[in-house]
C-alpha cells in the first residue's frame, strides 16, 4: 500500500488539488479505506460547521447602511488632488525618458557642431558658435604658473593629459547622470510592482498572520 | 442586490464614483458586501454587538482608504482583509470569552419545534466555542474557506501569507475541530439517548 494521503485530503475535499497530486489522491482513495474514512469525517465536519452555526441577529442591511452613512468621515484629501497625484505618478517614467532623450540629443548635436566647426566646414560663418579650447582646471593653473610657452615635449604631454582628463570627466559625467536617471526609473518600476502586489495591503494596520 | 449578482463592471463603476467621494455609490457597495463582511467579523468575534461595531469600523476604514484601491481588482477580498484586521483589533481591545448561554444564539431553522430548536442551539454553541478556541490565524483561514468560500489562493492574498501556510493551518484547524467536536457532539447525543 502506498503512503497515506491524509495531509492532502483537506485540499482534495475543497477541490484545490490539480494534476498529478489529484490523480495520486484519487487513486489512493480507491484502495485505502482508512483515508476514505478520514475524507468522510472531513466532509461531515464541513457539514456540521454549516448546519450548526449561529447566524446572529443583525440589524437589517438598510439600517446598517443608513447608520454607516451618518458616521462616514470626510476624506482628508480632495479627490481631484488625489487624481492629480495619480496622473503625476504615471507621468514619472515618461518624464524620465523624455529627459534622457533630450540630453542625449543635445549632447550629440553639441559634439557634431563642435567637430564641424573644428574641421573648418563652416568657415567664418556663425562666429558665435566658436568654442574655446577646453581646459582642465589643473591645466589652466599650470599654464598660469609656468607661462604659456613650455618646451615642445612638455606642451604635448600636458595637452595629452589635459585631453585625457577632459574625456574622463565627460565620460564620468555622462555615466553618472544616466545612472541617476536609471536609478529613478527602476525605483519607480520597483515601487509600481510593489503597489501591484500589495494592492490588498493598502489599508492601514495590516496584521501579520505568517507567524 | 446580492454580491454574486453584482456585475463586475457595475461594481467598478460604483467604486470609481465612491473614490470620487460619492457616498451613495459607497452605500450601494456596502449593500452588496454587508452580509459577507458581517459574517466574517461575527465568526471571528463570536458576538453580535461586537461584530456590528467591527463591521461599521471596517467599512469606515474601507471608505478612508478607497482612493488607494485599484478598480477592477477584487473588492470583496480587499474588504475581507479589512474585516479580518478590524475583527482582530476589536478582539484585542475587548477580549471576548466564548459564549456560554443559549439565549443569545440565533439559528437558521426557526420552523423547528422547541426541543429540536434547543438541541440545535446547544450544538451551535458547541461549534461556536470550538471555533473561538482556535488560534486566530487558523480561525481566520477556516472562516474564509468554510463560510466565505474563498479559494486557498484568495485566502493567501487576503491574509498575505504563503499558500503552503494556508494549507497547513487549515489542516491543523480541521484536525483540532474534529478533536473538539467529536467528543462534545457524541456526549450531547449520549445525553439525548
Amino acid at each position: 500500500m502506498p503512503e497515506h494521503v491524509k495531509e492532502w485530503l483537506s485540499a482534495y475535499s475543497d477541490g484545490e488539488l490539480r494534476g498529478n497530486r489529484l490523480r495520486q489522491v484519487e487513486n489512493h482513495l480507491g484502495k485505502c479505506p482508512e483515508c476514505l474514512a478520514e475524507l468522510e469525517q472531513l466532509q461531515s465536519l464541513s457539514n456540521l460547521l454549516h448546519e450548526a452555526i449561529p447566524t446572529g441577529d443583525f440589524m437589517m442591511t438598510e439600517r446598517f447602511v443608513a447608520k454607516l452613512t451618518l458616521n462616514l468621515p470626510r476624506r482628508s484629501e480632495a479627490p481631484h488632488l488625489h487624481k492629480a497625484l495619480e496622473i503625476g505618478w504615471w507621468l514619472i517614467p515618461f518624464v524620465l525618458l523624455g529627459a534622457w532623450t533630450f540630453l542625449q540629443v543635445t549632447f550629440a548635436l553639441s559634439w557634431l557642431t563642435q567637430n564641424v566647426w573644428d574641421a573648418g566646414l563652416l568657415g567664418s560663418a556663425f562666429p558665435w558658435l566658436q568654442f574655446n579650447p577646453p581646459q582642465a582646471e589643473w591645466f589652466s593653473t599650470l599654464i598660469n604658473l609656468f607661462g604659456s610657452q613650455p618646451g615642445f615635449i612638455d606642451q604635448t604631454l600636458l595637452q595629452v593629459l589635459n585631453n585625457a582628463n577632459l574625456v574622463i570627466e565627460d565620460w564620468l559625467g555622462s555615466i553618472l547622470w544616466q545612472a541617476l536617471l536609471a536609478v529613478i526609473y527602476f525605483g519607480w518600476a520597483a515601487s509600481w510592482w510593489l503597489k501591484q502586489t500589495n494592492q490588498l495591503s493598502q489599508p492601514e494596520n495590516i496584521q501579520t498572520f505568517a507567524q | 442586490m446580492h454580491l454574486e449578482t453584482c456585475p463586475t463592471d457595475t461594481e467598478t463603476a460604483l467604486v470609481i464614483r465612491a473614490q470620487q467621494g460619492d457616498r451613495n455609490a459607497f452605500g450601494e457597495l456596502v449593500r452588496h458586501h454587508h452580509t459577507g463582511v458581517v459574517g466574517v467579523v461575527y465568526r471571528m468575534c463570536g458576538d453580535v454587538s461586537l461584530a456590528e461595531d467591527a463591521a461599521q469600523e471596517a467599512f469606515i476604514r474601507a471608505w478612508k482608504h478607497l482612493p488607494d484601491f485599484r478598480p477592477g481588482s477584487s473588492l470583496r477580498n480587499w474588504l475581507y482583509r479589512i474585516a479580518v484586521n478590524t475583527a482582530l483589533d476589536t478582539l484585542r481591545r475587548e477580549p471576548k470569552s466564548p459564549p456560554t448561554g443559549l439565549d443569545s444564539l440565533n439559528i437558521a431553522e426557526p420552523q423547528a419545534g422547541p426541543e429540536e430548536r434547543y438541541l440545535q442551539k446547544e450544538r451551535a454553541l458547541i461549534v461556536q466555542q470550538a471555533l473561538l478556541s482556535l488560534a486566530i490565524t487558523s480561525r481566520a483561514i477556516l472562516i474564509l474557506r468554510e463560510y466565505s468560500g474563498l479559494s486557498y489562493q484568495e485566502i493567501a492574498t487576503v491574509l498575505d501569507i504563503p499558500l503552503g501556510t494556508v494549507m497547513s493551518r487549515l489542516n491543523y484547524a480541521r484536525e483540532r475541530l474534529k478533536e473538539l467536536l467529536v467528543t462534545k457532539i457524541s456526549n450531547q447525543e449520549a445525553e439525548i439517548a
